[in-house]
Order: structure tokens, then sequence, then C-alpha cells
């Protein structure tokens, strides 16, 4: 007995150890490409002149599309900011999606909203809308406002893309801080390319403690709370680091669901966003991706790195939790919807390299990493553990860690450096040390009950998201979207 | 022996009395956790040396700039009536006493300068331009337009453009059908403002694309330009670029060329369909009522983009020919192409909404709210 221990601890290292450089490898590999990427993408911008765009009469026509439920405490101030976004050619579509407070008779009062003879193209399914109402003064004449039956995020999605007049659609969280020149970034790659491009993402970042006024903000900050503070590396880590890598190999398989800008022609061809799946931004990209490659057409998804979207993260660890049992869940439905991608060649990247990649390495790392802190503690209570070579494999995981969260912090040094205080750079390097000891064993227990939940056939839940707002508390709005 | 001096220890004897005697594994480890604590620590050092390195040359910046902006300032007060040498010589000594082999100085008082030069006309921008070749930042413009980086060239063509240096432009003629797109839209920029002769002559012998960004800012320049002289952008129809035949429909577009009505109908049969649905659109705008016919014939050969397109122009044109066509189309299968028809039914200024509301009683429930919605002012088409 025990020599099959020993044995199976030998495997169990030497796996654990071969699955780790693997995993390290590919993130090397994704760090250069990111860092070619940006510094492309760096220089090729610091010529540009985005004015041209905002008052071309050249440039796309953008549909702006944010979904309400029960945003009462927020909305009107959320909408103001929209209406004032630099863009020259673009209209702001709000779907109250049957909101149960009074979010919608607040944008009735205030933006003296009246019913208008609209006829809905259903061209994607949606549940019935039940009027479109527009503003009656000229100066809010850009805003739309779509009153629908509760059906959750996507349906009301694919309410406003059937409302649509324009080329493009925004798709954004309503409550998130939109930077002005945000449309103006994220359609250019759409005048530029040689391909047609049917998506653009840009860089979500970290709200809390940021000083906000009338739906701007003013002042970036490093989140007082230890737990958004963790975010704000991991955001800088995924955003800077790995979609601009996925970006530079044409691989990317997810554009944010806080804010994405779509080509709508290609939205509506593949059926708009899944009503069955709690990862709907995820699942629609791959939707496209793979709409193109049947199509035979060449194509891109973008991403670029500029800071275009402010987002509130959450600081409380049973939201946090939640946010991260469903971003499992979705990442599982949508690989489990797509599941005959896997190394398809057919596919091309797609199937051969992005799809694999989030199989083994954004699906399966949490899974075998809780196997392996499983099996771990059990041999360790049977006295089968080799304690020295154990601890320098954590040291090697550990540092190996730190090193990329501090080259990603070097990305934002070199490239926007939105933390400007030396304190906040500080505690940012400071988080590097702490969040592989305090936070990433969180993540992977969050993951593992996104699976858990899955497997046991669990329902289609977001689950609550409560949000303090970026005013006071006593305006904090609390969503919760079901599917 | 304290608790670190005992960590310390250990961790120096495993690195380097025990190291070899480790399973493979283990040692590749020990070397990753090296790697990654010197990596770590050089880049903390790297980091505070940037934040200081950074806020030592803002301050620097600070300083200059307010220096050179004072002096630039003070040109301001001239007018028509002083003499440029004068006030060259008045102001000359004083910026040559800035040290100018200062990389940042240097540069901080060329983009200075441009951001006046831009910004002010008549004698300010006269003698700007005097300054700027007296301190011979016109020959390190030339220098860097020659340079073998595309983005040194880049930064040249922009100051030659900026500064208005027009002797330069048969220089930068050469990169406006470079491989680099950036390079040569910068240098179709400058060549369009700083040509004497034949600012358009790089769409003769562009064969590289001009992408549909490099067109908005081409159209941009072109259409502000007010002492730019317009041709008939319609010699460039034929062009075997399509990128440069598209650019130039969008010209004759914004600058309502009737004279390319001809050559514009022409391109209905072109194999682009982009180009054929700018075609369709500015035989609307022009309202060019002989290529009505044209744009029936083909309507049943294209996509729905272009059958939208050609629907919109013909309620654009309202002639009146194309009516029944008009109302046969509500019948269609699609909804985009019914109120498209319908739009354009209601484009018919003296009867448009009254034919409308006769259909609205003779038609399906869907229909009828097509006709509402297209009737309805509060929504734009």
């Amino acid at each position: 007995m025990r020599e099959f221990l020993s044995t199976f601890e030998t495997i169990f290292n030497n796996a654990i150890f071969y699955y780790a450089m693997f995993v390290m490898g590919s993130y090397i590999v994704l760090t250069l490409l990111s860092a070619i990427e940006m510094n492309g993408y760096m220089k090729k911008n610091s010529y540009v002149n985005y004015r041209e765009i905002l008052v071309s009469p050249l440039a796309p026509s953008v549909s702006i599309l944010a979904p309400a439920y029960n945003e009462e405490a927020t909305i009107i101030e959320n909408i103001r900011s929209l209406l004032s976004l630099h863009y020259g050619n673009y209209e702001v579509i709000i779907i109250n999606d049957g909101s149960k407070d009074s979010t919608f008779q607040q944008m009735l009062d205030f933006y003296k909203l009246e019913k208008v003879n609209f006829s809905v193209d259903y061209q994607i399914k949606c549940k019935d809308i039940r009027g479109v109402y527009k503003s009656k003064l000229p100066s809010f004449s850009k805003l739309t406002v779509v009153d629908k039956v509760n059906g959750g995020k996507s349906d009301a999605l694919n309410a406003g893309i059937n409302v649509s007049a324009k080329d493009l659609l925004l798709c954004i969280d309503v409550d998130c801080i939109v930077q002005e020149d945000a449309i103006l970034k994220l359609a250019k790659p759409y005048l530029e390319e040689k391909y047609k491009v049917i998506a653009t993402g840009g860089v979500v970042r970290i709200a809390n403690s940021c000083k906000v006024e009338d739906g701007r903000l003013v002042e970036v900050n490093m989140p007082k709370n230890l737990w958004p503070r963790f975010q704000v590396l991991e955001y800088i880590r995924a955003f800077l680091m790995g979609r601009m890598a996925w970006s530079r190999l044409n691989g990317l398989l997810i554009i944010s669901g806080a804010m994405g800008l779509f080509d709508k022609d290609t939205v509506i061809k593949v059926g708009g966003y899944d009503h069955d799946t709690v990862g709907e931004d995820m699942e629609l990209v791959v939707r496209m991706r793979r709409y193109m490659y049947e199509q035979d057409r060449r194509f891109k998804v973008v991403y670029i790195p500029d800071p275009l979207c402010w987002t509130e993260a959450p600081a409380d660890l049973q939201i946090l939790g939640r946010q991260r049992n469903r971003w499992t869940r979705g990442t599982i439905e949508t690989l489990w919807k797509h599941k005959d991608l896997f190394f398809n060649p057919r596919y091309g990247v797609l199937g051969m390299l992005s799809y694999p990649y989030w199989f083994f390495f954004e699906w399966l790392a949490p899974v075998i990493e809780f196997l392996g802190i499983s099996v771990f503690i059990l041999l360790a209570l049977m006295g089968n553990i080799n304690w020295e070579f154990s601890l320098i494999l954590l040291s090697m995981v550990y540092f190996f860690s730190i090193a990329l969260s501090t080259v990603a912090i070097l990305f934002e040094e070199m490239s926007y450096q939105q933390y400007t205080k030396g304190s906040d750079l500080v505690k940012l390097l400071l988080a590097a040390f702490l969040e592989p000891i305090l936070y990433h064993p969180l993540t992977v227990y969050w993951a593992v009950k996104g699976n858990i939940q899955k497997i046991r056939g669990n329902n289609n839940s977001w689950g609550a998201m409560t949000r303090k707002g970026f005013k006071d508390k006593k305006n904090s709005a609390e969503t919760e979207q079901t599917t | 022996m304290n608790f670190f001096e005992a960590i310390f220890n250990y961790i120096g004897e495993i690195f380097t009395e025990r190291l070899s005697y480790f399973p493979s594994n283990i040692r590749i480890s020990l070397l990753i956790i090296l790697f990654c604590a010197i990596a770590v620590i050089e880049l903390y050092f790297y980091i505070a040396f940037r934040r200081a390195s950074q806020a030592n040359q803002q301050r620097q910046i600070e300083n200059w700039k307010e220096h050179i902006d004072t002096i630039l300032a003070n040109l301001l007060i001239y007018d028509e009536t002083d003499d440029t040498n004068e006030i060259i010589e008045h102001f000359y000594p004083k910026i040559k006493k800035m040290p100018l082999r200062n990389a940042t100085v240097n540069k901080l008082l060329t983009s200075e300068i441009i951001t006046y030069h831009k910004n002010f006309t008549g004698k300010t921008a006269e003698v700007l331009s005097v300054l700027y070749r007296r301190l011979n930042l016109d020959k390190k413009t030339k220098k860097k337009i020659s340079n073998k980086n595309w983005e040194t060239k880049i930064e040249g063509i922009r100051e030659a453009n900026e500064m208005g240096i027009t002797e330069m432009a048969d220089h930068i003629m050469k990169y406006t059908d470079d491989e680099s797109a950036l390079l040569r839209m910068e240098a179709q920029a400058a060549y369009i403002k700083l040509s004497q002769t034949d600012p358009f002559h790089f769409l003769d012998r562009a064969q590289e694309r001009i992408l549909d960004w490099h067109q908005l800012v081409l159209f941009e320049i072109i259409t502000k330009n007010k002492k730019l002289v317009i041709p008939s952008f319609s010699k460039w129809l034929r062009s075997p670029n399509d990128t440069v035949v598209m650019l130039c429909l969008k010209l004759i577009d914004h600058f309502m060329q009737f004279d390319a009505a001809e050559e514009v109908e022409r391109l209905l049969k072109h194999h682009n369909p982009k180009i054929v649905k700018k075609s369709v659109e500015i035989i609307g705008k022009l309202e060019l009522e002989d290529a009505e016919q044209h744009m029936f014939e083909v309507y049943f050969d294209h996509g729905e983009e272009i059958k939208l397109e050609i629907l919109n122009s013909l309620g654009k044109i309202s002639s009146g020919n194309y009516a029944e066509f008009l109302s046969s189309r509500i019948y269609s299968n699609h909804t985009r192409i019914k109120r498209e028809a319908l739009y354009a039914i209601k484009r018919d200024l003296d009867n448009g909404e009254n034919k409308l509301k006769e259909i609205y009683h003779q038609t399906t429930p869907e229909n009828q709210a097509l006709i509402a919605h297209v009737l309805d002012s509060r929504i734009k088409q």
C-alpha cells in the first residue's frame, strides 16, 4: 500500500508539474503576442485624430443598446451620459425589460416620452414589445425607449436589435461608465481592416473608489476594498495580456458583455443573442465566428487596449461568487453547445486553437487545480507527502503568478497608466503578492461550484447583482435578471 | 540563529549544495522560482525608475513649455505692417539661447511652432514659417522624411504638412502608394495640401488600397480645404483600383457633380456591389431621372442591400414613372423592402402621403402597421 501511494505521489507530482508547465508556457506565449499587438496598436494610433471620425458623414452609424431592469436609482443619469458621447451618427436604444420598479415611469417623465407607431420587424426572436417611445423634446431625438415583457438580458438585446436602424450595434450594460470617445475608438477598426470586422471590444476597468461626476469618470483611484483591488489586477491581466494576444491571433472568443461593438448584419444572420445561456456574450462571438467560417468569409474580431468602459466590481464576496459562478456556467454552456468545434480544422484558429485553449485552460484549469488540492490534502492526511517537493512546486506557481501580474502592471504603466498616484501603484504591486494566496483560491472554489451546479442541472439564474452605485449608498441599484 | 537567517540558509543550501540531487522537475521548478524572483525585482526597479524619469521629464517639459509659449505668444502682437525680418531678428537670438541640442527641448519647440502655425494665420503664420526655416527645422523635417523608419517618415511628413512646406510635395509623392498603409495615407493627405500643381495626381497612380479609414480622412481634408481647386472626380471612375472609384464617388456625392452622371450610371454594372450601391445612392441624390430605367433594369439582379438603395433612389427622384413598381413592392416577402417601398412612395411630395393613406385601406394589417410607421414623422428613417 505504501509503495502504491509513493508511486501515486510521484505520478501526481509529475502530472501537476507538467500541466503547470503547459499553462505557464501558454501564458508566456500570450504575453509575448500581447506585447507585440499592444506595441503595434500604440504606434499606429499615436498618429490618429479621432475627431475625423467624430464629424465625418462617412463614419459608420451606431445603435447603442442598453437593457435596463430595475434601474430606477440611476437610469436618468445613465441615459444622459450615453446621450453625450462623442460621436456623430448614433442612436441610444434603452430596452426596459419589464422592470418592476419605476424605471420606465421615470424615463417617461424625465425624457417626455410618447409612444410612436413603430412597426417592429422581428428579424430575431424576442418577447413581445409593448411599445416604442420617442422623446417629444428635440434635444433627446437620439433616444428611443423600448418597453417589453421581461425576458432577460439576451432577450432585451435582441429586442433592441430588432428596433435598431443603424449599421453597428454597441451592446452595453446601462450602469457602466462609458468613456466619451469609446464609440470613436471601437468603430475605427471597422474602417481600417482588410477583412470584414464582425466585432470589436475594448478594455473594461474597475470604477470602485473612482470619482464620478454627472455620469463621467473624473478621477481614477485604486479601490479601497481589497476584493475589487484584486479584480483590478485580474482585469488588467485578462484584458491587456490575454485578449490582446488573442486579438493578434484573430482567435478571440469573447467580447465583454459590459461593452462590445458588433456588425448588425452578421448578428442578425446568426439569430442574435442566445436566450438559453448565461454566457450570452461569449456564445454570440463563437456563433458569429463559426458562421463566418461556414460562409468561407475572411473576417476579424478586434480588441483594442484603450480603457473605454468602467464598471463597478462586486466588493462583496457573496456577490462576487455568484458572478464567477455564472461566468463558469456560461463558459460550460458555450463550450458544450459548440462542442463540434473541438480540434475541428474546418474552423481554423477557432477550432484548432481558441476552443481547445478555452477547454483546457479556462474551463479545465480550476477543476484540475481543485482536484490537485484535494488529492494533496488526502495524501497529506495519509502521511504520504514529500513536503519539501510540494512546497517547491507551490512556490514555483506562486512566483510565476507574481511575475505574470508584475508584467501586466508594466504593460499598464507603459500604455495607459491609469493609476497615476504612486500609492496606487504600490497597492497594485502588493496586490500581486497577495492575490495568489487570498483571491485565487476563492475563484477556483467558485468555478468548481459553477461546474457542480451545471452538472446537477441547476437553473439559468443570473443571481442578484447588488451595486452600490457611484453616488451614495442610498442610491444603490439592485439588478436581478433571470432568464 | 533567528528565523529569517534559517530561511536564508535553507534557500542558499537548496540552490547550491542540494540542487543537483533533486529530481529534474524539482530542479526546473527551483530555476523557475529563481528566474521569476529576479525578474520581479528587476521589474520593480524598472517601474520605479520609469516613474521617476517620467516625472523628471514632465517637469522639464513644463518649464520649457512655459518659456517657449511666452516667446511665441509675443509673436501674436505683430500685424501685416511689421517687417518679418525685424521680428525674426528680435526673437531668433532668444530661441537660439535655448539648449536646442537637448532632444526634449528641440522636440517641444518644433511641436509648439507647429501648433501655433496651425492655429494662426496672417503675419503670425508667416513669421513662424520663416522662424522654422531659420532654425533649420525644415532640414530636420526633410531628413525625417528620408529616414528608413516609417514612423519617422510619418513624423516628417506631418511636420511638412502642418508647416506648409510646399517644395517637399514631390519628395512626399513617392510615398503616396507605399506598402505601409499608414505612411501612404499621411503622404496622400500631405500631398493634397502641399502640391501646387496637381494635388490629386496620386489618384492616377494609386495601386494600393485606400482603406475606408483613409477615405474618411482624405474626404475630410478635401471637403474642408477651401483653397483647393476641386476637379471633376468622374475622370477616376474608370480606375482599376476600386477604392479610388469609391473615394471619388463619395466626393462626387458631396460636391454634387452633375457632370459625372453618365459615368455614375455606367457603374450600375460594376462588379463591386459597394460601388453599385454608392452609384445608386448618388443617382437618387442627384435626382437623375434619366438613370431611373437603368436602375429598374438591374433591380432584380442584386441582393437586398442594393434593392433597398434602388427603392430609396426611386423615391428621391419621384418622377412617377415607377409608382406602380413601388406599389407592387409592398407585397414583397421582406419587411425591409416593403418599408423602403413605402418610404419611397411617401417621398412624392405632391401625392405621397395621400397615396399611402389610400393603400392603407386596401392592404393587409401587417402593411397597415408599416404604413402607420412610415407616416409617423417622429420616427426617423
